[in-house]
């Protein structure tokens, strides 16, 4: 970034911040717009292998790859239906506003040793807490915008589930920042340079990863979209291009959240022997999409009422003696 | 603590149920790509009801008596019997027409034929364009026997 900096010629400084934000904000957008494409792809192609399928391979490219592509122009071809009952601002912006939270969640992940994150916030898990908490909003935008019975029940569910395991998953993060002594994305990184998180943190590792799915709404925590009882949830009265903005902020949504759980416990950007870079970062986050698929085909729905249990009885709990074992490691060491 | 053991066993069969996941998710698919690729047929499946051939003289084993038009339920068979240079009618169909589009493939008119004249072939694709593409007449139907048996015989049984 620095060398950069210094190349900027006589350009004013607003001009030439706007220009690299407006880079930024675009290779981003573009990495997770065509990553969001193929794991679409992945899910169906690790759903299909689990169940002994194919999965999608007709349209094209090895094993069926350009199946998005396919899926991606239906959607954009299709008619943009608007039921007649919906509040119409509040529905229309809804898919914007579940989208753009997911996509600023990349700002802070950090994704090598010497170009850091896109902007190194020294406050990066508040931003992060912050930031993905706004989907909230969105979700219950739509829920309510729809006036649908079924949309507004998959939002309130969505929200108290949501918010609900919010706590659990900002405590057990807590237990990483006293372990590396900073809220910021790279200084935690960085230290982990001798040993991943996930060995002192086993605990808030699985809390995270739990408390995660259930941020994202995927299964076990996948009641919002209940097909058999509330159609899709807060998704019913979208089609076309804004339901596909909407799957495709949850996958965004799921790359983003993979990537922030590498970064905290798994060392991020460190690899063995010396690589460290950007491809170990997504290796390992990779590896995450797929432990949550895997997961997503294994494990069956939980109620509402099991899942308030979950949070509030096991992980909530769980991650509060997480954050007292890792202050008294720290206090003993 | 029955917490404890309870947290402890989630997780083991939580475990388990991933275990067999992951052990299904590396084994081959058992999906056949149907219409690039087919399976064999189990013996005795029934396709539609075919007119066999003697392979001797070539010709249908079938005498025109008409009783697998009476044993079918749905009535979709018609006989008619050959006439002779002299007027009488012989032991030989001169029009058998199986109206597919209705038949019950229910096996029926093969167990009520005397003369071991049917028999059901392994023949299922039957789509097409046109219901009048789907009333079999006598040679096709002994098409339709040759090739399904050939294939049975090839395939190492004989019904």
């Amino acid at each position: 970034m620095l060398e950069l900096a210094a190349g900027q010629g006589g350009m004013p400084d607003w001009l030439w911040n706007f220009i690299l934000a407006a880079l930024k904000a675009t290779g981003v957008l573009a990495f997770a717009m065509a990553s969001a494409g193929l794991l679409t792809w992945v899910e169906r192609k690790v759903a299909a292998r689990i169940q002994r399928r194919r999965g999608p391979e007709v349209v094209g490219g090895p094993w069926g790859v350009l199946q998005p592509l396919a899926d991606g122009v239906k959607l954009f071809a299709k008619e943009d239906v608007m039921p007649r009952a919906v509040d119409r601002w509040v529905w229309a912006l809804a898919p914007s506003v579940i989208f753009f939270p997911v996509i600023m969640v990349f700002l802070v992940i950090p994704l090598d040793p010497k170009f850091g994150a896109l902007r190194d916030l020294n406050i990066a898990l508040v931003y992060l807490a912050a930031v993905t908490s706004f989907t909230v909003l969105g979700i219950f935008m739509a829920g309510w915008g729809s006036n649908n019975k079924y949309s507004l029940i998959g939002a309130m569910r969505a929200i108290a589930m949501i918010v609900s395991y919010e706590i659990p998953l900002v405590l057990s993060v807590v237990g990483v920042v006293l372990a590396a002594g900073s809220l910021s994305l790279v200084d935690i990184v960085e230290a982990q340079d001798e040993m991943w998180f996930i060995i002192p943190q086993f605990l808030g590792f699985v809390v995270f990863y739990i408390a995660s799915l259930a941020e994202l709404n995927r299964t076990p925590f996948d009641l919002v979209t209940g097909e058999s009882e509330i159609v899709m949830g807060y998704l019913t009265e979208y089609s076309g291009i804004r339901a596909g903005l909407m799957i495709f902020s949850e996958y965004i949504g799921l790359l983003a959240t993979s990537l922030v759980a590498a970064s905290l416990f798994l060392g991020g950007w460190h690899g063995p022997f010396g690589t460290d870079s950007v491809v170990w970062l997504l290796l390992k986050a990779f590896f995450l999409v797929f432990v949550a698929m895997w997961i997503r085909w294994t494990l069956p729905r939980l109620r509402i009422d099991q899942v308030m249990n979950l949070g509030w009885k096991f992980l909530l709990p769980v991650s509060i003696a997480n954050v007292v074992l890792t202050g008294a490691w720290i206090m003993v060491r | 603590m029955s917490g404890l053991s309870d947290v402890v066993r989630t997780a083991k069969s939580i475990l388990t149920g991933h275990g067999i996941t992951l052990k299904e998710f590396f084994r081959e698919p058992v999906t056949v790509r149907y219409p690039q690729e087919k399976i064999e047929y189990p013996r005795g499946v029934r396709g539609i009801p075919s007119q066999k051939v003697n392979p001797e003289t070539g010709d249908l084993n079938c005498t025109a008596c008409g009783l697998c038009a009476r044993a079918c339920p749905v009535g979709v068979i018609t006989v008619e019997a050959m006439v002779g240079p002299d007027g009488k009618k012989m032991q030989y169909p001169a029009k058998y027409e199986l109206d597919y589009t209705r038949c019950l493939v229910c096996n029926l008119c093969v167990e009520a034929c005397p003369f071991d004249a049917l028999e059901m072939s392994d023949m299922t694709e039957l789509s097409s364009f046109s219901s009048e593409d789907l009333v079999f007449d006598r040679d096709r139907l002994a098409e339709i026997w040759k090739r399904s048996h050939a294939a049975r015989i090839a395939g190492g049984e004989k019904i």
